[in-house]
Protein backbone atom coordinates (compact mmCIF):
# COMPACT_ATOMS: atom_id res chain seq x y z
CA UNK A 1 0.00 0.00 0.00
CA UNK A 2 1.32 3.55 -1.30
CA UNK A 3 0.36 6.27 0.78
CA UNK A 4 -1.46 9.25 -1.04
CA UNK A 5 0.13 12.98 -1.70
CA UNK A 6 -1.65 15.99 -0.87
CA UNK A 7 -1.02 16.74 -4.72
CA UNK A 8 -3.02 13.48 -5.53
CA UNK A 9 -6.04 14.23 -2.95
CA UNK A 10 -6.35 17.49 -5.03
CA UNK A 11 -6.25 15.94 -8.13
CA UNK A 12 -8.62 13.37 -7.30
CA UNK A 13 -11.02 16.09 -5.63
CA UNK A 14 -10.93 17.96 -8.85
CA UNK A 15 -12.00 14.72 -11.12
CA UNK A 16 -14.87 14.22 -8.70
CA UNK A 17 -16.04 17.61 -8.52
CA UNK A 18 -15.81 17.76 -12.36
CA UNK A 19 -18.00 14.66 -12.87
CA UNK A 20 -20.38 15.36 -10.28
CA UNK A 21 -20.75 19.11 -11.37
CA UNK A 22 -19.89 20.22 -8.01
CA UNK A 23 -17.94 23.33 -6.81
CA UNK A 24 -15.33 22.58 -4.29
CA UNK A 25 -17.03 23.96 -1.33
CA UNK A 26 -20.08 21.94 -1.95
CA UNK A 27 -18.31 18.37 -0.92
CA UNK A 28 -16.55 16.99 1.63
CA UNK A 29 -14.91 14.40 2.57
CA UNK A 30 -17.56 12.29 4.12
CA UNK A 31 -20.51 13.77 1.66
CA UNK A 32 -21.80 10.85 -0.21
CA UNK A 33 -21.64 10.76 -3.95
CA UNK A 34 -25.40 9.09 -4.25
CA UNK A 35 -27.25 10.25 -1.69
CA UNK A 36 -26.09 13.76 -1.11
CA UNK A 37 -24.74 14.97 -4.82
CA UNK A 38 -27.10 13.13 -7.08
CA UNK A 39 -24.42 10.52 -8.58
CA UNK A 40 -25.98 7.69 -10.57
CA UNK A 41 -24.21 4.38 -11.87
CA UNK A 42 -23.24 6.05 -14.99
CA UNK A 43 -20.93 8.86 -12.93
CA UNK A 44 -19.51 6.24 -10.71
CA UNK A 45 -18.21 4.42 -13.56
CA UNK A 46 -16.97 7.87 -14.97
CA UNK A 47 -14.94 8.77 -11.48
CA UNK A 48 -13.17 5.21 -11.46
CA UNK A 49 -12.33 5.64 -15.05
CA UNK A 50 -11.00 9.10 -15.05
CA UNK A 51 -9.04 8.09 -12.06
CA UNK A 52 -7.46 5.22 -14.11
CA UNK A 53 -6.90 7.18 -17.48
CA UNK A 54 -5.40 10.56 -15.27
CA UNK A 55 -3.58 8.67 -12.34
CA UNK A 56 -2.31 5.61 -14.34
CA UNK A 57 -3.62 3.22 -11.74
CA UNK A 58 -5.97 0.41 -12.39
CA UNK A 59 -9.16 0.12 -10.05
CA UNK A 60 -10.87 -2.72 -10.34
CA UNK A 61 -14.97 -2.37 -10.65
CA UNK A 62 -15.37 -4.39 -7.68
CA UNK A 63 -13.79 -1.44 -5.66
CA UNK A 64 -16.96 0.98 -7.09
CA UNK A 65 -18.92 -0.27 -3.44
CA UNK A 66 -16.12 1.10 -1.25
CA UNK A 67 -16.16 4.54 -3.24
CA UNK A 68 -19.19 6.25 -2.20
CA UNK A 69 -17.78 9.29 -1.03
CA UNK A 70 -14.23 11.20 -1.07
CA UNK A 71 -12.59 9.29 1.93
CA UNK A 72 -13.14 5.88 -0.29
CA UNK A 73 -11.92 7.40 -3.30
CA UNK A 74 -8.86 8.36 -1.09
CA UNK A 75 -8.27 4.70 0.56
CA UNK A 76 -8.95 3.08 -3.19
CA UNK A 77 -6.46 4.48 -4.73
CA UNK A 78 -3.87 4.63 -1.98
CA UNK A 79 -4.43 1.11 -2.30
CA UNK A 80 -4.51 0.42 -5.66
CA UNK A 81 -1.94 -1.07 -8.24
CA UNK A 82 0.25 1.81 -10.00
CA UNK B 1 -50.31 -4.81 -38.76
CA UNK B 2 -52.66 -4.53 -35.72
CA UNK B 3 -55.60 -6.05 -37.11
CA UNK B 4 -57.58 -3.11 -36.09
CA UNK B 5 -60.30 -1.22 -38.46
CA UNK B 6 -58.91 1.80 -39.82
CA UNK B 7 -59.34 4.35 -37.22
CA UNK B 8 -61.32 7.11 -38.18
CA UNK B 9 -59.36 9.45 -36.63
CA UNK B 10 -57.12 12.52 -37.11
CA UNK B 11 -53.97 13.70 -36.29
CA UNK B 12 -53.51 17.13 -34.62
CA UNK B 13 -50.48 19.44 -34.27
CA UNK B 14 -50.80 20.77 -30.94
CA UNK B 15 -47.72 22.76 -30.88
CA UNK B 16 -44.20 22.83 -32.40
CA UNK B 17 -41.08 24.79 -31.48
CA UNK B 18 -37.67 25.17 -32.85
CA UNK B 19 -34.16 26.01 -31.97
CA UNK B 20 -32.76 27.59 -35.54
CA UNK B 21 -30.00 29.94 -36.73
CA UNK B 22 -33.02 32.46 -36.95
CA UNK B 23 -32.56 32.24 -32.56
CA UNK B 24 -34.46 30.23 -29.98
CA UNK B 25 -38.26 29.48 -30.24
CA UNK B 26 -41.30 29.45 -32.37
CA UNK B 27 -41.76 33.15 -32.82
CA UNK B 28 -38.73 33.72 -33.52
CA UNK B 29 -38.21 30.97 -36.42
CA UNK B 30 -41.70 32.35 -37.46
CA UNK B 31 -40.26 35.69 -37.71
CA UNK B 32 -36.99 34.85 -39.29
CA UNK B 33 -38.74 33.15 -42.10
CA UNK B 34 -41.21 36.07 -42.42
CA UNK B 35 -38.48 38.32 -43.24
CA UNK B 36 -37.08 36.15 -45.68
CA UNK B 37 -34.01 36.51 -43.53
CA UNK B 38 -31.17 34.28 -44.38
CA UNK B 39 -28.64 33.49 -41.71
CA UNK B 40 -25.72 32.59 -43.11
CA UNK B 41 -22.36 33.95 -41.00
CA UNK B 42 -18.84 33.76 -40.96
CA UNK B 43 -17.25 31.45 -38.39
CA UNK B 44 -15.39 31.82 -35.42
CA UNK B 45 -12.37 29.80 -36.59
CA UNK B 46 -10.39 30.09 -33.16
CA UNK B 47 -13.70 27.92 -32.20
CA UNK B 48 -14.41 25.88 -35.19
CA UNK B 49 -11.63 24.07 -36.76
CA UNK B 50 -13.19 23.79 -40.01
CA UNK B 51 -12.88 24.29 -43.68
CA UNK B 52 -13.06 27.97 -44.38
CA UNK B 53 -16.42 29.69 -45.62
CA UNK B 54 -19.48 30.72 -43.83
CA UNK B 55 -22.45 28.55 -41.99
CA UNK B 56 -25.81 28.90 -40.37
CA UNK B 57 -25.12 28.18 -36.87
CA UNK B 58 -27.75 29.14 -34.00
CA UNK B 59 -26.73 31.93 -32.58
CA UNK B 60 -24.91 32.25 -29.32
CA UNK B 61 -26.34 28.18 -28.63
CA UNK B 62 -23.48 26.92 -25.83
CA UNK B 63 -25.23 23.74 -23.96
CA UNK B 64 -24.38 24.88 -20.69
CA UNK B 65 -25.11 28.22 -21.10
CA UNK B 66 -28.61 27.40 -22.47
CA UNK B 67 -29.44 24.09 -19.74
CA UNK B 68 -26.97 25.20 -17.07
CA UNK B 69 -24.46 23.17 -15.32
CA UNK B 70 -26.15 20.20 -14.10
CA UNK B 71 -26.44 17.33 -16.29
CA UNK B 72 -24.29 18.82 -19.19
CA UNK B 73 -20.89 18.40 -18.52
CA UNK B 74 -20.45 15.99 -21.53
CA UNK B 75 -23.10 16.99 -23.60
CA UNK B 76 -22.95 17.24 -27.03
CA UNK B 77 -24.47 20.05 -29.36
CA UNK B 78 -27.11 17.80 -31.00
CA UNK B 79 -28.64 16.85 -27.58
CA UNK B 80 -28.29 19.93 -26.25
CA UNK B 81 -30.52 21.45 -28.96
CA UNK B 82 -32.83 18.67 -29.01
CA UNK B 83 -33.33 18.53 -24.88
CA UNK B 84 -33.84 22.66 -25.15
CA UNK B 85 -36.52 22.77 -28.65
CA UNK B 86 -38.24 20.29 -26.38
CA UNK B 87 -37.98 21.91 -22.93
CA UNK B 88 -39.51 25.23 -25.13
CA UNK B 89 -42.43 22.70 -26.76
CA UNK B 90 -43.31 21.60 -23.37
CA UNK B 91 -43.15 25.26 -22.13
CA UNK B 92 -46.14 26.00 -24.70
CA UNK B 93 -48.41 23.09 -24.30
CA UNK B 94 -50.29 21.90 -21.04
CA UNK B 95 -47.42 20.17 -19.28
CA UNK B 96 -49.36 19.02 -16.25
CA UNK B 97 -51.81 17.79 -18.61
CA UNK B 98 -49.48 15.25 -19.92
CA UNK B 99 -48.98 11.51 -18.73
CA UNK B 100 -45.74 11.05 -18.17
CA UNK B 101 -46.21 7.49 -19.33
CA UNK B 102 -48.25 7.97 -22.58
CA UNK B 103 -46.30 10.87 -23.81
CA UNK B 104 -43.86 9.21 -26.51
CA UNK B 105 -40.70 10.65 -28.13
CA UNK B 106 -39.46 10.19 -31.87
CA UNK B 107 -36.25 11.89 -32.93
CA UNK B 108 -34.91 12.30 -36.16
CA UNK B 109 -30.95 12.32 -37.20
CA UNK B 110 -28.40 11.16 -39.67
CA UNK B 111 -26.48 9.41 -37.24
CA UNK B 112 -26.57 10.85 -34.01
CA UNK B 113 -23.34 13.08 -33.47
CA UNK B 114 -20.54 12.58 -35.63
CA UNK B 115 -18.90 14.84 -33.71
CA UNK B 116 -18.90 12.33 -30.88
CA UNK B 117 -18.63 9.08 -32.02
CA UNK B 118 -15.30 10.33 -33.80
CA UNK B 119 -13.92 11.58 -30.77
CA UNK B 120 -14.42 8.50 -28.80
CA UNK B 121 -12.99 6.42 -31.41
CA UNK B 122 -10.07 8.74 -31.42
CA UNK B 123 -9.69 8.31 -27.46
CA UNK B 124 -9.75 4.65 -27.84
CA UNK B 125 -7.17 4.78 -30.67
CA UNK B 126 -4.54 6.71 -29.61
CA UNK B 127 -4.84 6.10 -25.03
CA UNK B 128 -2.48 4.71 -23.71
CA UNK B 129 -4.98 1.47 -23.83
CA UNK B 130 -7.85 0.93 -26.16
CA UNK B 131 -10.14 0.93 -23.52
CA UNK B 132 -8.96 4.20 -21.66
CA UNK B 133 -11.58 6.27 -22.74
CA UNK B 134 -13.61 8.95 -21.51
CA UNK B 135 -16.81 6.86 -20.66
CA UNK B 136 -19.19 10.32 -19.95
CA UNK B 137 -18.88 10.15 -23.88
CA UNK B 138 -20.58 6.97 -24.24
CA UNK B 139 -23.95 7.96 -23.81
CA UNK B 140 -23.81 10.59 -26.55
CA UNK B 141 -21.37 8.94 -28.81
CA UNK B 142 -24.65 6.57 -30.08
CA UNK B 143 -27.41 7.50 -32.37
CA UNK B 144 -29.90 7.04 -29.46
CA UNK B 145 -28.30 9.41 -26.68
CA UNK B 146 -30.22 12.82 -27.89
CA UNK B 147 -34.03 11.20 -27.65
CA UNK B 148 -32.79 9.54 -24.45
CA UNK B 149 -31.22 12.22 -22.56
CA UNK B 150 -34.52 13.88 -23.84
CA UNK B 151 -36.45 11.51 -21.93
CA UNK B 152 -34.39 11.38 -18.73
CA UNK B 153 -34.32 15.70 -18.58
CA UNK B 154 -37.99 16.37 -19.33
CA UNK B 155 -39.44 12.89 -17.56
CA UNK B 156 -41.19 11.63 -20.48
CA UNK B 157 -41.88 7.64 -19.96
CA UNK B 158 -43.51 6.27 -22.73
CA UNK B 159 -42.07 5.01 -25.95
CA UNK B 160 -38.82 6.31 -27.56
CA UNK B 161 -37.23 6.24 -30.69
CA UNK B 162 -34.77 7.44 -32.88
CA UNK B 163 -34.96 7.37 -36.38
CA UNK B 164 -31.08 7.43 -38.93
CA UNK B 165 -33.01 8.48 -42.17
CA UNK B 166 -31.10 11.25 -43.00
CA UNK B 167 -32.64 14.78 -45.05
CA UNK B 168 -35.93 12.49 -44.57
CA UNK B 169 -35.63 11.99 -40.96
CA UNK B 170 -37.75 14.85 -39.50
CA UNK B 171 -40.76 13.07 -41.93
CA UNK B 172 -40.07 9.55 -41.33
CA UNK B 173 -40.24 10.41 -37.35
CA UNK B 174 -43.52 12.25 -37.53
CA UNK B 175 -44.95 9.19 -39.61
CA UNK B 176 -43.34 6.93 -36.83
CA UNK B 177 -45.00 9.49 -34.59
CA UNK B 178 -48.38 8.83 -36.58
CA UNK B 179 -48.23 5.09 -35.86
CA UNK B 180 -47.73 5.19 -32.57
CA UNK B 181 -50.81 7.19 -32.02
CA UNK B 182 -53.16 5.36 -34.36
CA UNK B 183 -52.18 1.81 -32.75
CA UNK B 184 -52.44 3.52 -29.17
CA UNK B 185 -49.13 3.28 -28.04
CA UNK B 186 -49.19 6.71 -27.14
CA UNK B 187 -51.29 9.57 -26.21
CA UNK B 188 -49.33 12.39 -27.32
CA UNK B 189 -46.05 12.00 -29.15
CA UNK B 190 -43.33 14.76 -29.37
CA UNK B 191 -41.14 14.06 -32.68
CA UNK B 192 -39.07 16.17 -34.65
CA UNK B 193 -35.50 16.17 -36.12
CA UNK B 194 -31.87 17.63 -34.77
CA UNK B 195 -28.89 18.12 -36.65
CA UNK B 196 -25.57 19.64 -34.74
CA UNK B 197 -22.89 21.82 -36.39
CA UNK B 198 -19.52 20.14 -35.51
CA UNK B 199 -16.14 20.08 -36.69
CA UNK B 200 -16.26 16.24 -37.99
CA UNK B 201 -19.52 17.18 -39.98
CA UNK B 202 -18.36 20.07 -41.55
CA UNK B 203 -15.23 18.41 -43.07
CA UNK B 204 -17.37 14.59 -43.86
CA UNK B 205 -19.61 17.20 -45.60
CA UNK B 206 -16.59 18.88 -47.72
CA UNK B 207 -15.17 15.44 -48.59
CA UNK B 208 -18.66 13.95 -49.70
CA UNK B 209 -20.15 16.66 -51.35
CA UNK B 210 -21.49 15.81 -54.74
CA UNK B 211 -21.40 19.13 -55.99
CA UNK B 212 -18.96 21.92 -55.01
CA UNK B 213 -17.38 21.70 -52.01
CA UNK B 214 -16.48 25.43 -51.82
CA UNK B 215 -21.02 26.02 -52.06
CA UNK B 216 -21.65 23.89 -49.43
CA UNK B 217 -23.37 26.12 -46.41
CA UNK B 218 -24.28 23.99 -43.81
CA UNK B 219 -27.12 24.51 -41.30
CA UNK B 220 -27.85 23.02 -37.56
CA UNK B 221 -30.32 23.23 -35.59
CA UNK B 222 -33.99 21.47 -34.36
CA UNK B 223 -37.77 21.09 -34.76
CA UNK B 224 -40.17 19.49 -32.43
CA UNK B 225 -43.94 18.89 -33.06
CA UNK B 226 -46.50 17.33 -30.71
CA UNK B 227 -48.99 14.97 -31.77
CA UNK B 228 -52.53 13.78 -30.46
CA UNK B 229 -54.87 11.52 -32.15
CA UNK B 230 -58.69 12.45 -32.20
CA UNK B 231 -61.69 11.05 -33.73
CA UNK B 232 -62.09 12.10 -37.36
CA UNK B 233 -65.19 14.77 -36.71
CA UNK B 234 -64.26 16.60 -33.78
CA UNK B 235 -63.26 20.16 -33.50
CA UNK B 236 -59.79 20.91 -33.79
CA UNK B 237 -57.65 20.51 -30.42
CA UNK B 238 -57.09 23.95 -28.69
CA UNK B 239 -53.87 25.23 -29.99
CA UNK B 240 -53.76 22.64 -32.92
CA UNK B 241 -53.08 24.80 -36.14
CA UNK B 242 -52.93 21.80 -38.19
CA UNK B 243 -53.35 18.28 -38.30
CA UNK B 244 -51.41 15.67 -40.26
CA UNK B 245 -53.18 13.83 -42.76
CA UNK B 246 -50.62 11.40 -44.26
CA UNK B 247 -46.70 10.52 -44.88
CA UNK B 248 -45.56 8.88 -47.45
CA UNK B 249 -41.94 7.09 -47.77
CA UNK B 250 -40.31 5.58 -51.21
CA UNK B 251 -36.89 4.17 -52.38
CA UNK B 252 -35.47 5.77 -55.48
CA UNK B 253 -33.33 3.05 -56.15
CA UNK B 254 -32.90 3.64 -60.06
CA UNK B 255 -31.99 7.75 -59.94
CA UNK B 256 -35.50 8.12 -61.11
CA UNK B 257 -36.00 10.87 -58.41
CA UNK B 258 -38.90 13.07 -59.94
CA UNK B 259 -41.55 9.87 -60.99
CA UNK B 260 -40.70 8.66 -57.68
CA UNK B 261 -41.10 12.34 -55.71
CA UNK B 262 -44.59 12.53 -58.25
CA UNK B 263 -45.06 9.13 -56.97
CA UNK B 264 -45.08 9.96 -53.20
CA UNK B 265 -46.97 13.68 -53.49
CA UNK B 266 -49.33 11.81 -56.29
CA UNK B 267 -50.21 8.96 -53.82
CA UNK B 268 -50.58 11.83 -50.41
CA UNK B 269 -53.51 13.60 -52.91
CA UNK B 270 -55.12 10.75 -54.29
CA UNK B 271 -55.17 9.30 -50.62
CA UNK B 272 -56.94 12.47 -49.22
CA UNK B 273 -59.27 13.09 -52.51
CA UNK B 274 -57.63 16.43 -53.06
CA UNK B 275 -56.23 18.09 -56.02
CA UNK B 276 -53.30 20.78 -56.22
CA UNK B 277 -55.52 23.35 -56.26
CA UNK B 278 -56.49 22.66 -52.71
CA UNK B 279 -52.87 23.15 -51.83
CA UNK B 280 -52.06 26.64 -49.68
CA UNK B 281 -47.93 25.59 -49.84
CA UNK B 282 -45.40 23.47 -51.22
CA UNK B 283 -41.86 23.18 -49.92
CA UNK B 284 -39.45 21.14 -51.57
CA UNK B 285 -35.96 20.25 -49.39
CA UNK B 286 -33.56 22.53 -51.68
CA UNK B 287 -31.40 18.81 -51.50
CA UNK B 288 -28.05 19.26 -53.83
CA UNK B 289 -28.11 17.68 -56.69
CA UNK B 290 -30.80 15.76 -59.32
CA UNK B 291 -32.87 14.47 -56.11
CA UNK B 292 -32.94 18.34 -54.85
CA UNK B 293 -33.78 19.30 -58.94
CA UNK B 294 -36.47 16.82 -59.05
CA UNK B 295 -38.39 17.81 -56.10
CA UNK B 296 -38.20 21.62 -57.51
CA UNK B 297 -39.52 20.64 -60.89
CA UNK B 298 -42.37 18.99 -58.97
CA UNK B 299 -43.19 21.75 -56.59
CA UNK B 300 -43.11 23.52 -59.42
CA UNK B 301 -45.75 21.95 -60.86
CA UNK B 302 -47.54 21.90 -58.45
CA UNK B 303 -47.18 25.44 -57.72
CA UNK B 304 -48.29 26.01 -61.60
CA UNK B 305 -51.28 23.14 -61.32
CA UNK B 306 -52.75 26.07 -58.71
CA UNK B 307 -50.84 24.79 -55.02
CA UNK B 308 -50.60 27.60 -54.03
CA UNK B 309 -47.31 29.71 -53.02
CA UNK B 310 -43.31 27.65 -52.91
CA UNK B 311 -41.90 28.43 -49.43
CA UNK B 312 -37.91 29.03 -49.56
CA UNK B 313 -36.01 27.10 -46.15
CA UNK B 314 -32.86 25.88 -47.14
CA UNK B 315 -32.75 29.34 -48.84
CA UNK B 316 -32.14 30.79 -45.74
CA UNK B 317 -31.08 28.36 -43.09
CA UNK B 318 -28.24 26.08 -44.95
CA UNK B 319 -28.37 22.84 -45.35
CA UNK B 320 -29.22 20.84 -42.11
CA UNK B 321 -29.22 17.33 -42.73
CA UNK B 322 -30.98 15.76 -40.48
CA UNK B 323 -32.92 19.32 -39.28
CA UNK B 324 -33.89 20.07 -42.92
CA UNK B 325 -37.42 18.36 -43.09
CA UNK B 326 -38.04 19.10 -39.88
CA UNK B 327 -37.40 22.50 -41.00
CA UNK B 328 -39.70 22.76 -43.48
CA UNK B 329 -42.29 21.69 -41.39
CA UNK B 330 -41.93 24.20 -39.06
CA UNK B 331 -42.04 26.81 -42.07
CA UNK B 332 -44.71 25.48 -43.29
CA UNK B 333 -46.92 25.59 -39.82
CA UNK B 334 -45.24 29.07 -39.17
CA UNK B 335 -46.38 30.68 -42.21
CA UNK B 336 -49.82 29.37 -42.89
CA UNK B 337 -50.51 30.75 -38.75
CA UNK B 338 -49.90 34.28 -40.16
CA UNK B 339 -51.98 33.37 -43.51
CA UNK B 340 -55.69 33.36 -43.26
CA UNK B 341 -55.35 32.43 -46.66
CA UNK B 342 -53.70 28.73 -45.44
CA UNK B 343 -57.04 27.98 -43.33
CA UNK B 344 -59.08 25.04 -44.66
CA UNK B 345 -56.16 24.33 -47.03
CA UNK B 346 -53.79 21.76 -47.59
CA UNK B 347 -49.68 21.56 -47.76
CA UNK B 348 -46.91 19.51 -49.00
CA UNK B 349 -43.61 19.00 -47.39
CA UNK B 350 -40.99 16.72 -49.78
CA UNK B 351 -37.45 15.73 -48.78
CA UNK B 352 -34.88 13.00 -50.37
CA UNK B 353 -31.60 11.70 -49.04
CA UNK B 354 -28.93 10.77 -51.45
CA UNK B 355 -28.96 7.29 -49.56
CA UNK B 356 -32.38 6.87 -51.96
CA UNK B 357 -35.12 8.07 -49.23
CA UNK B 358 -37.95 9.72 -51.34
CA UNK B 359 -40.19 11.38 -48.18
CA UNK B 360 -43.57 13.60 -48.14
CA UNK B 361 -45.78 14.84 -46.06
CA UNK B 362 -49.32 16.27 -46.55
CA UNK B 363 -50.88 18.55 -43.56
CA UNK B 364 -54.12 20.40 -43.69
CA UNK B 365 -54.71 23.70 -42.23
CA UNK B 366 -56.58 24.70 -39.57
Amino acid sequence: MTAITADEKQQIKDIVCDILELEEDEITEESLFVEEHDADSMRLIEILSSLELNLKVTIEQSELARMVNLAGVYEVVAESAR
Amino acid sequence: MTGRAPSRRRLDIVGWSATSPFGTGRAAFSQGLREGRGTSAPLDHEQWQVPAGPACLVPDFDVRKVLGKKGTRSMNRVTGLAVSTVGDLLAELDRPGLTPETTGMVLGTTGGSVQSTLDFTRGSLTGELPYLVDPGLIPYGVMNGAAGQIAIWHQLKGPNATLAAGRSAGLLALNYARRLLLTDRAEMVLCGAAEEYSTARAWLARHTAESDPDALLLGEGCAMFALTAVAAESDPVAQATASLVGVKALTSSEGDWEAVVRRAVGQLLDDAGITPADLWAVSPSAAAGAAGKAEAVIAQDLVAAGGGVRLPVAELLGEAHAASAAFQLAAVLGRAEADERAAGRFSVVTSTDEAGTVAAALLRHY
